[in-house]
């Protein structure tokens, strides 16, 4: 917390002493950043995002695919500054599970949850990579073929994830991760399945969606299959990933360059 | 990768048999590869492959009539439902599904769009697509559909842009902006495909914006022409409007129209004149809006248009679907466009000239004391909005509205949600403020709705008469489709999906969803398998015959 800031908190402290009414920021804010953003405010909002959020949105705020509550961790959807966040939090969001904040909450406290939500990532602005994204768009195309399987921007290959903001939900380490160990993290959607029917005819694709009765899956030539469970006699489920790790293949220096491509596909830029 | 993770993948690959079920099969399996890509041909030819719903309106004539007879009068008592998607995000569905192949896509509220397996339910894939939170919109979060083309996917969303999205995956091709959704303007409309163009309309005209349709490049999403439905300064029309009253003057295109092989003519409907009810700030007719504009497709250039309802002070939109076909008219074969308009009137035009050949009110009016030769509106005097209120028939939300209409090869018939109501229009004086309401006045019923009712009407084009009407409960916003079973298929306001004899209007089969039909159904095939689709409230179901 600057000094700034500092003051400002010991200047409306002051004026609420001052003044013997209820003073409170408005309900719905407007303008003006968030006052309450030091180390004590975070673990403050994090104890209340403990108890009151993370039963939809996960201990960890990645999120919940059963109660549709987004992952947290990565770039807000729906806000993108902090009272973008704070009117969420005093307003929910209409339509969804997505509940306001109790209204006897200060806004105080609401204000330490923005600060602890803020937490949860990283400013990309603050982080210095040590690789060129320039040269990691050439080496994408070019020496790593990475656009044959992946699509950015609406041009590339269907069989592997859309990379178009992978900067936006994946940060540097994680990046640096999936290039050289693919398989250490494979999002559920790129495992395989390998399907026999019950005429014997076996094919295999990527799992876009299993339900309880039913299996769709995407093959190699991007056929699109949907399957009956009651109509298989046997599936095998591979969940390691269909990417070659490029430890080997890359160099150091290309690696970060990569890296530092990828993690520049955000909505920012 | 270190031997711990090593064995840990290795065990991650594992096998799970299933007992053999073959014998308890009761459907096949989907034995070619579901989706292929959908070229120009296919679209010209819709009507010729029923089993798939290519475009919103089915065919490019729109008239909502599918070949498919499986389902029929004779077994329509059969229907049992088959399996129901729920929308995540609640609000009302206005969705019209498409189905390619065994591929069902749905558009849902606020933009997002969701394929899956048209035999189950099961999800393929979907894209949510991110939208601001300063929208402005009039009238709910609502998305009535997708185009396609070839592999692509092209769908309009409320923050006023075109998405390409990849039919395979869900991902997103390119987005762009159409207008700036902070001077009002928005996209609730399923794009129309015609040739090598996207071509798309736009809404807004509660927002004082200036309405238009356009033609994008499906590869690039790349504006190739704009057509305004206002004219500009030194157009033609352009001085059927007051001073400047022309730049904010409306005329949305916030339903998709329908195109012409025969004279490459693409044919849409504008919405009414803004400010809504008072047209003191916009002396004249207010062309093109409450009109149809008939448009070359490959240039965008106005080949005719009709004015249904000149100055409107009503908001009597044109914003209807126009179904298009050839019938016998006085003895010869002409090929014509049907429209039951908003403001009451049933209208036959010759779609090659714009030529009106005959109307007829098909739902109480009070507003014209009929149609003159060239089909214009006699208007009764006195009955624009006022200070203190006037009742007026039909009420703002008119005789009809967006939600479609059918027409049936088989009996000639045009087939019509109606509603007989009226309202007290009042008139305001408001000044123009950029991404704010510009309706200047609005109505309020002085009757609980349960006085008023809705029904479906056959109408005969040749002599504009009604054939039948089956009146429903209270007023309903929900489409119609016709089938070579010889049925119509629609809903009502009060949750019912039923089918009528499409010769007669006798009621053969209804069921209740539990909440407001106001979608329009649609039909298709798989496996050799007719069903039956409709959106009610936030659940999107599937019908088919008894197995």
């Amino acid at each position: 917390m600057g000094s700034q800031a500092k003051a400002w908190r010991v200047l409306l402290l002051a004026i609420a002493t001052c003044f013997p009414v209820s003073f409170t920021l408005p309900a719905f804010a407007e303008d003006g950043g968030n006052l309450y953003n030091t180390p004590f405010d975070v673990n403050a909002g994090e104890r209340y995002f403990e108890r009151q959020c993370s039963r939809c949105h996960g201990f960890d705020a990645r999120g919940n695919d059963e109660t549709g509550a987004p992952d947290l961790t990565g770039r807000l959807s729906r806000a993108s500054t902090d009272v973008g966040i704070f009117n969420i939090l005093r307003e929910g969001i209409a339509g969804t599970a997505m509940l306001p904040v109790s209204a006897e909450l200060p806004d105080a406290q609401v204000w330490q949850l923005v600060a602890y939500i803020n937490s949860l990532s990283d400013d990309p602005a603050n982080i210095n990579l040590p690789g060129d994204a320039i040269s990691g768009a050439r080496i994408f195309s070019g020496s790593a073929d990475c656009d044959s399987c992946h699509m950015i921007g609406g041009v590339g290959g269907r069989l592997g994830p859309d990379l178009s903001l992978v900067g936006d939900r994946r940060n540097p380490e994680e990046l640096m991760s999936d290039l050289i160990n693919p398989d250490a993290d494979v999002n559920p959607r790129w495992w395989r399945l390998r399907i026999t029917d019950a005429t014997g005819q076996i094919r295999e694709g990527f799992r876009m969606n299993e339900s309880s009765f039913s299996i769709r899956i995407m093959d190699e030539a991007d056929n699109l299959w949907s399957f009956r469970t009651s109509e298989i006699v046997d599936y095998v489920r591979i969940e390691e990933s269909t990417m070659p790790g490029y430890a080997q293949t890359l160099s150091d220096s290309e690696l970060d360059d990569l890296v530092a491509y990828l993690f520049s596909l955000r909505k920012e830029n | 990768m270190n031997t711990l993770n090593r064995l840990l993948a290795f065990c991650m690959v594992f096998a799970i048999s299933f007992p053999s079920l073959a014998q308890e099969q009761q459907f096949q399996t989907v034995i070619t590869p579901a989706f292929t890509p959908v070229d120009w041909d296919r679209l010209l030819d819709a009507r010729q492959e029923p089993e798939n719903w290519l475009m919103y309106s089915g065919t490019l004539d729109s008239q909502r009539y599918s070949l498919l007879d499986q389902i029929n009068t004779d077994n329509v008592t059969d229907l049992e439902l088959k399996w129901s998607y729920q929308i995540p995000v609640i609000d009302r569905a206005e969705t019209v599904p498409l189905v390619i192949d065994g591929i069902m896509f749905i558009t849902e509220a606020p933009s997002n769009l969701v394929a899956v397996d048209a035999q189950t339910g099961g999800e393929y894939w979907r894209y949510d697509h991110e939208l601001p939170d300063d929208l402005r919109i009039c009238c709910g979060r609502n998305n009535r559909g997708v185009a396609i083309l070839g592999e692509t996917l092209f769908m309009s969303t409320l923050d006023a842009h075109l998405v390409a999205i990849d039919a395979r995956t869900g991902n997103l091709l390119w987005n762009t902006e159409v207008a700036d959704h902070q001077a009002g303007y928005s996209k609730t409309a399923a794009p129309l495909i015609v040739k090598d163009k996207v071509i798309t309309g736009i809404a807004g005209g509660e927002f004082g914006i200036r309405g238009f349709i356009d033609a994008y490049d499906p590869a690039t999403g790349e504006l190739i022409w704009r057509t305004y439905t206002i004219p500009g300064p030194g157009e033609p029309g352009n001085d059927t409007w007051s001073g400047d009253s022309w730049a904010t003057g409306g005329a949305a295109t916030w339903i998709t129209g329908s195109y012409d092989p025969e004279t490459n003519l693409t044919f849409w409907g504008t919405g009414n004149p803004g400010p809504d009810w008072n047209g003191d700030v916009r002396l004249g007719d207010n062309l093109y809006s409450d009109s149809v504009m008939a448009l070359d497709a490959d240039t965008g250039e106005l080949a005719w248009h009709f004015q249904f309802t000149p100055h409107d002070v009503h908001d009597y939109d044109s914003i209807q679907i126009p179904i298009l076909a050839d019938i016998e008219f006085k003895g010869r074969e002409r090929k014509v466009m049907m429209w039951a308009n908003r403001n009451a009137f049933f209208y036959t035009l010759d779609r090659t000239t714009g030529e009106f050949l005959i109307g007829k009110p098909y739902a109480t009016q009070t507003w014209a004391q009929g149609l003159d030769d060239m089909g214009r509106p006699v208007r009764v005097p006195g009955m624009a909005p006022t200070y203190e209120g006037i009742l007026v028939s039909p009420p703002i939300v008119g005789a009809t509205n967006w939600y479609s209409p059918g027409y049936s090869q088989d009996t000639g018939l045009f087939y019509v949600t109606a509603f007989d109501g009226e309202q007290e229009f009042f008139k305001r004086d408001e000044d123009y403020e950029e991404g704010e309401r510009f309706t200047g006045g609005g109505g309020r019923y002085t009757q609980p709705m349960d006085a008023f009712h809705s029904s479906i009407r056959a109408i005969n084009p040749e002599t504009a008469e009604i054939e039948w009407e089956f009146p429903i409960q209270p007023r309903s916003s929900a489409g119609i489709t016709t089938t070579a079973g010889g049925l119509v298929f629609t809903g009502s306001a009060d949750g019912f999906f039923f089918a009528l004899d499409a010769a007669s209007g006798e009621e053969l089969w209804h069921i209740s969803l539990g909440a407001r039909v106001h979608a329009a159904p649609m039909t298709f095939a798989v496996d050799d398998q007719q069903y039956v689709t409709i959106a009610s409230g936030n659940v999107v179901y599937t019908f088919g015959l008894r197995d």
